[in-house]
């Protein structure tokens, strides 16, 4: 009898929720690894651009699961969304394929999912967020043009068969493939650790004392860095950098010969705009159709360099160490890409 | 007084003979927890999310509860599993999906894991390294070959493979078999004189040795059964996420852990039930979705989940020892 009643009630509730307001969006927010400060920031600036949709009248709320969880536990994530009934979901996902089966589920009840920061080949979702591959090739161009197109280059990469990390390789490859007196005379893991970055370009000055150029994936460039200072060939060696201020502030003043392209932790708060105007109906100008999945809307990606460190430098002021540059869509510039 | 006194043995049997009552409380009070926290939680397509979502898990632990009881342990598992993920779903994709092709490839893949396990019990039982250090070892092994069949995740399985998982037959989804099945292979399991072998080399291994007990073998059979249920715990996997992933176990391996001694298995070996470490996994899960539905921020959430674990193990802990004295 009682289960008789719990599931009229939620029966009615079901029936209930479409009935809400129109203006009333509940949106899941699901990251699956806590182990930097990125992710924190990632998930403040979603929570806080949901504020933002006050403004204009429209209620946002958020419900956050962010934990470290292997794939079920983040498939379950999925799960207890669905089952709440919010209308969209946001994912950081920690797998690019794994996710597809519990999204094709999520569409069919209606809620529309977004992953950032890492693509998935769902066809049942959309990506905003940057293109990894272009990500590369941005701080690659920018030290194949500092070399004058010529030198011994070594790259520090992330974790193997992280699906990030195998395309940001592609997108360096191929810009330095361009330039046939760059020569790439080894590349190593350091699994996007600054302890292990360290040690790794430690190990690099060892073997090839005159290289002139490190391509370092970011969460490992400050501990790349400091080798090359500790090596006294901070001067010589141009390597690309991070984002975070206190990375920033000792560039600025050692005037490091750096270059970062930006992964702003902001990109789940863009997701979360554009996931509001999908939720109103709102259809976008060009579908999202970019990347090896066809689901990706690729969002601009700022570069730091000597020229406007300072500036960014000004911007953090104030800031934690650990505060990394960011940038996202405002509500206006979302809006931009929407018919 | 008596009669106090003779309640009190009767549930110390009991207990003794199903260390798993504590974990079966835990997991009771706390589906009815997540179902005050969130009502619809406990419609059936909910837990069938929850079996498909940790039935991988579950599959895990119990494999490595059989490895514990001897008293050894393994860090491979997570490895295991995604290296038959891998391995299956590479041949499902370069044979075509047809039926006898998946069959094949489920072949190949509890070869695989027998395989796997048989590297494991000769590293640790044969050559006699710790088995905490020399499983730890391999894991980096099977990652790194799982990485060179399938170096990027990506491969979908085919979809012959996704629907019978997520499926129904007869209006019933297709996990709760799953799951009825592995009870039944437990239940059978757990008479045969093999386990009553691992439990005496967990006990003792010098006294297993005296009574003629062949520790060394027992030891490797103990991992070759745990390397077959991390295949069939990757079939699970690759059931629920319909796809290859060199990296999809590495972080499974220390729930299993955790789900073996939330279940009462002993990791000092020569007690415990494969049943229990069932259960933990479930646990696992529940605990997990319990810390969202309560409503608990997400910077707590991780602080939140790891408390409620502990509190969990010390109560049944606590549950054992009461009745134990």
């Amino acid at each position: 009898m009682k289960l008789k009643n719990a599931l009229l009630g939620m029966a009615v509730m079901a029936l209930a929720i479409p009935a809400a307001q129109a203006e009333e969006f509940t949106i899941g927010l699901s990251n699956g690894w806590v182990g930097s400060e990125w992710r924190t920031q990632m998930i403040e600036e979603a929570q806080a651009a949901a504020e933002k949709w006050k403004e204009k009248g429209v209620d946002v709320k958020v419900v956050v699961q962010s934990a470290n969880v292997d794939v079920p536990g983040q498939i379950a994530h999925v799960r207890n969304f669905i089952n709440q009934g919010v209308n969209a979901i946001i994912i950081n996902p920690n797998s690019p394929t794994a996710f597809d089966p519990v999204f094709s589920q999520a569409k069919e009840d209606g809620i529309l999912v977004i992953s950032t920061d890492a693509e998935v080949s769902s066809q049942d979702a959309l990506y905003v967020g940057i293109d990894q591959t272009n990500w590369a090739a941005l701080s690659a161009k920018w030290l194949a043009e500092t070399l004058k197109g010529k030198g011994q280059v070594v790259a520090i990469n992330g974790v193997a068969g992280h699906p990030a990390n195998e395309m940001r390789i592609a997108g360096y490859t191929s810009v330095f493939n361009q330039y046939p007196d760059i020569k790439v005379v080894n590349e190593v893991n350091a699994n996007w650790d600054q302890a292990q970055g360290q040690q790794a370009m430690q190990n690099l000055l060892a073997t090839y004392p005159d290289i002139d150029g490190v391509w370092v994936q970011d969460g490992m460039a400050a501990g790349a860095w400091r080798s090359l200072m500790d090596a006294g060939k901070a001067g010589q060696v141009a390597a690309t950098g991070e984002i975070r201020k206190d990375f920033i502030d000792l560039w600025v003043k050692n005037d490091f010969n750096s270059g970062a392209s930006v992964n702003p932790p902001g990109v789940m708060a863009s997701a979360l705009n554009v996931a509001v105007f999908m939720l109103q109906g709102r259809e976008l100008k060009e579908p999202a159709a970019a990347g090896q999945y066809k689901n990706a809307l690729y969002l601009p990606i700022p570069f730091i360099n000597g020229d406007n460190v300072a500036t960014v430098a000004k911007e953090l002021e104030g800031k934690p160490g650990f505060y990394s540059y960011t940038s996202s869509l405002s509500i206006d510039e979302a809006e931009a890409y929407f018919k | 007084m008596t009669e106090a006194h003779a309640l009190k043995t009767r549930m110390a049997t009991l207990f003794r003979r199903f260390p798993f009552l504590p974990a079966l409380g835990m997991l009771l009070l706390l589906f009815v927890l997540n179902g005050i926290a969130e009502p619809n939680s406990m419609t059936v397509r909910a837990l069938k999310g929850v079996a498909s979502t940790y039935l991988a898990l579950v599959f895990l632990s119990v494999g490595q509860t059989f490895v514990v009881y001897t008293g050894d342990i393994d860090l491979s598992v997570g490895a295991i599993l995604s290296l038959v993920n891998v391995s299956i779903v590479v041949i499902m994709s370069q044979l075509g999906g047809e039926p006898y092709v998946v069959l094949l490839a489920l072949l190949v893949g509890i070869l695989i894991g027998a395989l796997c396990g048989l590297v494991n019990g000769f590293v640790v039982s044969g050559l006699r390294m710790q088995a905490i250090v020399a499983t730890f070892a391999t894991s980096i092994l099977l990652s790194g070959i799982a990485l060179w069949v399938l170096p990027v995740a990506g491969l979908p399985a085919p979809s012959l493979f996704w629907k019978v998982y997520g499926g129904r037959s007869y209006g019933i989804p297709n996990v709760f078999f799953f799951a009825v099945v592995l009870i039944a292979i437990l239940a059978v399991l757990a008479k045969t004189s093999m386990v009553t072998k691992l439990l005496a080399v967990g006990n003792g291994q010098l006294s297993a040795y005296q009574s003629g007990l062949s520790v060394t073998r027992i030891r490797i059979y103990g991992y070759v059964i745990c390397g077959v249920f991390a295949a069939l715990a990757a079939f699970c996997i690759t059931g629920d996420t319909a796809s290859g992933d060199p990296l999809v176990g590495g972080a499974m391996t220390l729930s299993s852990v955790a789900a073996v001694v939330l279940g009462g298995t002993a990791l000092s070996g020569g007690i415990g039930s494969a049943f229990g470490s069932a259960i933990g996994a479930i646990i696992i899960g529940l605990i997990s979705s319990l810390v969202f539905y309560a409503g608990i921020p997400s910077e707590w959430q991780n602080l939140a989940q790891g408390a409620t674990i502990l509190v969990v193990l010390m109560l049944g802990v606590l549950a054992s020892r009461r009745i134990n004295q």
